[in-house]
């Protein structure tokens, strides 16, 4: 199922934070959202899912316009806070986000031992979350967006303040998903990471600068650098 | 819904502090309130001349439950004086030549009125035909202040700590984003409001079955009516209560905000609640209290407690607090538009 992004206007008040973007993200890749913090990342993503209304332009699921019920069971969402509770335990949260999918209670279970094993919490799932560190929370918050097996999956820097051997832990999780067909939009302002994406979309002040596959926007830099491209569009933008 | 109304209860659970507020604080201040509205076995003191009092007013003072202390005619004279040096005297007693009797108080007080009673009483007891006989429709003359004004509080209680437990739960859920989260599952938004209400409910009748226990076994205040329709009228009140404080958190952006809107959220309904007759009060401002579900859930409960009331007589509050819920409950429900318009 493609996501076809046509045109999209946001506004908070007088400031456009999302400027006219249109891009489609195939089935089964990893498109990658790469620009400078206040790019408008988050709030494309959030435009993505249905958490914000467009205040123009279209975003569609295959034929069908979020937000929409049916294709939310399909899709999950790792936020860029961590968004759990603190007063329950790792399993706790994932037992309610579970039953909120309405998981049948034995294969609830089993996927939740599994899901706690990717992300190396097993030894950590009584414990209440508020007593957990910022890599654990990072950790759990993305078992809860896996946890219901979607085959669209958003994930807001996911990466954000993980040591780079976990970093690398998580993407390994990511490509697995991958090649078992999962859609992934993740957001990111490493610049390195991107080398792991099928496809980047480089935001800069809520524009959409490029769009193309990663070997394709390598080549276009001379150093090989992504960052050369925000260079660019700054420079440009500083003329007109 | 169920799954909401679980982690609800599993998350108070967790946190001894909600806890604690909904079931052991209206014990703690019930008792307080016992002990500062009950019977006080307050003793008067009252200051006499014995030259200038005649002899039987001195008898019939002392068969009242009074403290009597002698002065001397210079003192009595100077009533206004001696009262201000001597805080232990509550009034001074004169009989001047040209007029009948003279009590100086040292300020408008209950220790001031417990004085004027007890001579009052003594007067009477010189000359019965002073004497008036108080009969009640309702109650008791020996009913203390806990016991006409004690109904109050159980409709305080099972409306302020769910308020504030609930409303404070939901501004954390909109702050630390799990409600945009939630919002992203395929649950519908009156679910949401839905598993709220049903999870707080538990521990509104658990703590409505303790307050109501505790007040009349325990303290002793006086009930005419059924047990039971106290606890249905204080359960429904909760429920209003959590529906009352999902609405206010839209309007807090965080925890500290739900205890800075209390003065406009919860005050003016302590006293519309029926602590303060709603007569009394001036330009008709009394029919302010329709808009206040504590009216609803305390009229109610005095019309139990106090009129022995069945639900024929109270079905009408009830009907007000369900209304009440169920307006809050739409409002609510639109609200979570914002997170998701579907």
């Amino acid at each position: 199922m493609d996501i076809q992004l046509s045109r999209v206007n946001k506004r908070f008040g007088d400031t456009a934070v999302i400027k006219d973007v249109s891009f489609t993200v195939a089935a089964g890749e990893i498109c990658c959202l790469l620009g400078p913090s206040g790019s408008g990342k988050t709030t494309l993503i959030r435009l993505m899912i249905g958490a914000l209304p467009a205040d123009s332009g279209t975003i569609q699921f295959g034929d069908t316009e979020m937000p929409n019920m049916a294709i939310l069971k399909r899709l999950g969402f790792m936020p860029q806070n961590d968004a759990l509770y603190e007063d329950l335990s790792a399993q706790g949260n994932l037992a309610f986000f579970g039953g909120l999918y309405h998981l049948p209670k034995r294969t609830r279970e089993a996927r939740i031992a599994e899901v706690l094993d990717m992300v190396e919490l097993t030894d950590h799932k009584r414990k209440l979350v508020k007593d957990f560190s910022g890599g654990m929370k990072k950790r759990l918050s993305l078992a809860i967006a896996i946890l219901h097996e979607p085959d669209i999956l958003f994930l807001d820097e996911p990466t954000a303040g993980i040591d780079p051997v976990l970093r690398r832990k998580i993407w390994a999780q990511f490509q697995a998903l991958k090649a078992q067909g999962t859609t992934i939009i993740v957001s990111t302002h490493v610049m390195d990471e991107v080398v792991e994406c099928d496809k980047g979309a480089l935001l800069y002040n809520g524009r959409l600068i490029e769009y193309d596959t990663v070997d394709r926007l390598l080549d276009k830099t001379a150093s090989g650098r992504i960052e050369d491209l925000f260079f660019a569009a700054s420079e440009s933008e500083a003329r007109s | 819904m169920i799954q909401l109304a679980k982690r609800v209860i599993r998350q108070t659970i967790n946190d001894k502090r909600s806890v604690m507020l909904i079931l052991v604080a209206p014990l703690l201040i019930l008792t307080l309130v016992y002990f500062l509205l009950g019977d006080s076995d307050y003793v008067a003191t009252v200051a006499i001349d014995p030259v200038a009092v005649p002899a039987p007013v001195i008898d019939a003072l002392e068969q009242q439950e009074l403290e009597l202390v002698d002065i001397t005619a210079d003192e009595a004279d100077q009533a206004l004086d001696y009262l201000q040096q001597h805080e232990g005297v509550d009034a001074v007693l004169r009989f001047p030549e040209n007029s009948a009797m003279d009590i100086t108080l040292y300020e408008p007080s209950t220790k001031g009125a417990t004085a004027i009673s007890e001579i009052q009483e003594a007067m009477a007891a010189i000359n019965p035909s002073a004497e008036a006989e108080v009969s009640y429709v309702y109650g008791t003359q020996d009913q203390t202040l806990f016991d006409s004004l004690g109904y109050v509080f159980l409709a305080l209680f099972s409306f302020f700590f769910v308020f504030i437990i609930s409303a404070m739960a939901l501004v954390r859920e909109r702050s630390r984003g799990t409600l945009e989260r939630l919002m992203m599952t395929p649950i519908r938004r009156g679910e949401v409001i839905a598993g709220y209400t049903l999870g707080y409910s538990v521990f509104a009748v658990i703590q409505a079955i303790i307050i109501v226990l505790y007040a009349i076994f325990v303290l002793q205040l006086s009930n005419e009516g059924n047990i039971g329709w106290v606890l249905l009228t204080m359960v429904l009140l909760a429920v209003t209560a959590v529906s009352f404080g999902a609405t206010i958190s839209i309007f807090a952006g965080s925890e500290l905000q739900v205890v800075q809107l209390i003065p406009f959220t919860i005050i003016p309904q302590v006293f519309f609640s029926g602590l303060i007759p709603l007569d009394l009060i001036p330009y008709h401002l009394g029919n302010l209290s329709y808009i206040m579900p504590i009216y609803y859930g305390a009229a109610a409960i005095k019309g139990i407690m106090v009129y022995g009331d069945g639900f024929s007589d109270i079905w009408g509050y009830l009907a007000g607090l369900t209304i009440y819920a169920l307006v809050l409950y739409v409002i609510n429900t639109q609200a979570l538009k914002k997170f998701r318009k579907l």
